[in-house]
């Protein structure tokens, strides 16, 4: 009985982490992943405890007794943004509480649900860049800094994503991305072509703003995560300088003032 | 600015969350809830500033509307509800003003002219605009789902319980 106790224990915690690296690598907020892991850990009558670091997850699990059935900790896999995946388990989470899924029925469902494709690469550049001109209008950019804009973002995402697949450095990464759109949008301005050199230089960088650190930052301190919060918040800060940094080299290069 | 211009700025708003969404890998049914967030967030927020309002109420005023309408979207397509929200208030992010900032504070590493103490306001000013439409944007965005989180998930166990 104690054996399959235990067993049934480190299964549910080895599932319990998965969930919770997931989440926090896909840029949920910490008071989700604490939300979802309990969900889970209480539809099998457990208690969690858990500690979120900004890059691993360290969780005990206590039965109706208060024994510690079982402890472990997770680093983050590495893995960018995905709200795919958070809405993904917080589904799952419900399904499971509705429909007393066992333990590993779960982990089957979070294994179909991690393996679910990304979006087609063309379409991701197609709609970033669309997206890329549409801030250039909402600037007040015109027709010709809109298609600059649509070329450099379309430039520079792609870049980035190969960087990223070479493994580098995330800020490096997103240098090398805001380099070569603004070097991009640079040509053009350097050509002689009557455009508002602002509107294209300000929005073709747009797309590697780090929306989800910046909002995750309040939101994790709004929570009373002070320590995670700071992190994302410092981050979006060193992707910010990134993208000054690029923006930085090429008016150097091409002596914009 | 006249009300077609702010019609075609929230129409292409929605396009920048959609591109953000798809960016940040969000699930395809929740594509079209990001595209009416996004303009919903952007026609508030040219509106105000049309109707002379600051730059930072304004946006701070899109990004409650995005954050409010957000929760209950959230559960007519199942998912949570910062799935919509972080897409679509990305394109009331002030990326001319801290290109503004950032271009200011590399003149302000030049040597002291006449005209330094204009570069020295134009910063701050715009440092701060930058600063502050962030940091309401982002409350804009967490406070409706902190304040309706508690609710929220009861409202979802009661919906489901009466269907099943």
């Amino acid at each position: 009985m104690s054996q399959q106790k235990n067993s049934e224990a480190k299964a549910l915690g080895l599932l319990l982490l998965d969930v919770g690296v997931y989440l926090l690598s896909s840029g949920a907020s910490c008071s989700r992943i604490r939300i979802t892991m309990r969900r889970l850990a209480s539809n099998y009558a457990y208690d969690a405890h858990i500690s979120i670091a900004p890059k691993s997850i360290s969780l005990t699990l206590n039965n109706d007794e208060d024994h510690a059935l079982f402890n472990g900790m997770l680093t983050i896999p590495a893995q960018g943004v995905n709200f795919k995946t958070i809405s993904g388990i917080s589904r799952l989470s419900w399904f499971a509480v509705e429909n007393n899924l066992s333990i590993r029925q779960v982990r089957e469902e979070l294994t179909k649900l991690l393996a679910l494709p990304h979006y087609p690469r063309l379409v991701i550049l197609f709609f970033v860049s669309l997206a890329g001109s549409g801030f250039c209008f909402t600037f007040g950019g015109n027709l010709l800094e809109m298609v600059i804009t649509f070329g450099a973002t379309f430039c520079g995402l792609l870049v980035r994503q190969e960087a990223i697949k070479a493994k580098f450095n995330p800020y490096i990464c997103v240098y090398m991305g805001s380099f070569v759109a603004s070097l991009f949008a640079g040509t053009f301005v350097i050509a002689g072509l009557n455009i508002n050199f602002e509107h294209a230089f300000a929005t073709s960088v747009l797309f590697l703003i780090p929306g989800v650190p910046l909002i995750n930052f309040i939101t994790d301190l709004i929570d009373g995560n002070i320590l995670n919060g700071l992190v994302r918040g410092i981050s979006a800060l060193m992707f910010a300088l990134a993208i000054a940094l690029g923006l930085l080299t090429v008016m150097l290069i091409y002596n914009l003032k | 600015m006249d009300w077609i211009t702010i019609l075609s700025k929230a129409f292409w708003c929605g396009w920048g969350a959609i591109g953000f969404g798809i960016l940040f890998n969000v699930p395809p049914r929740t594509l079209f809830p990001i595209w009416i967030g996004g303009a919903i967030g952007g026609l508030l927020k040219f509106a105000l500033l049309q109707l002379t309002a600051g730059v930072v109420l304004a946006s701070f005023a899109g990004a409650l509307a995005i954050g409010i309408s957000s929760i209950p979207i959230a559960h007519y397509r199942h998912a949570p509800p910062m799935i919509f929200a972080i897409p679509s208030v990305i394109p009331l992010i002030p990326g001319v003003f801290a290109y503004r900032t950032m271009l200011g504070l590399m003149k302000l590493t030049s040597d002291i002219g006449p005209d330094y103490n204009r570069i020295l306001s134009e910063t701050v000013n715009n440092g701060s605009k930058t600063l502050f439409i962030i940091m309401s944007l982002a409350m804009g965005v967490a406070i409706p789902m902190h304040i309706m989180r508690q609710e929220s998930v009861k409202n979802i166990r009661l919906r489901k319980r009466n269907r099943s």
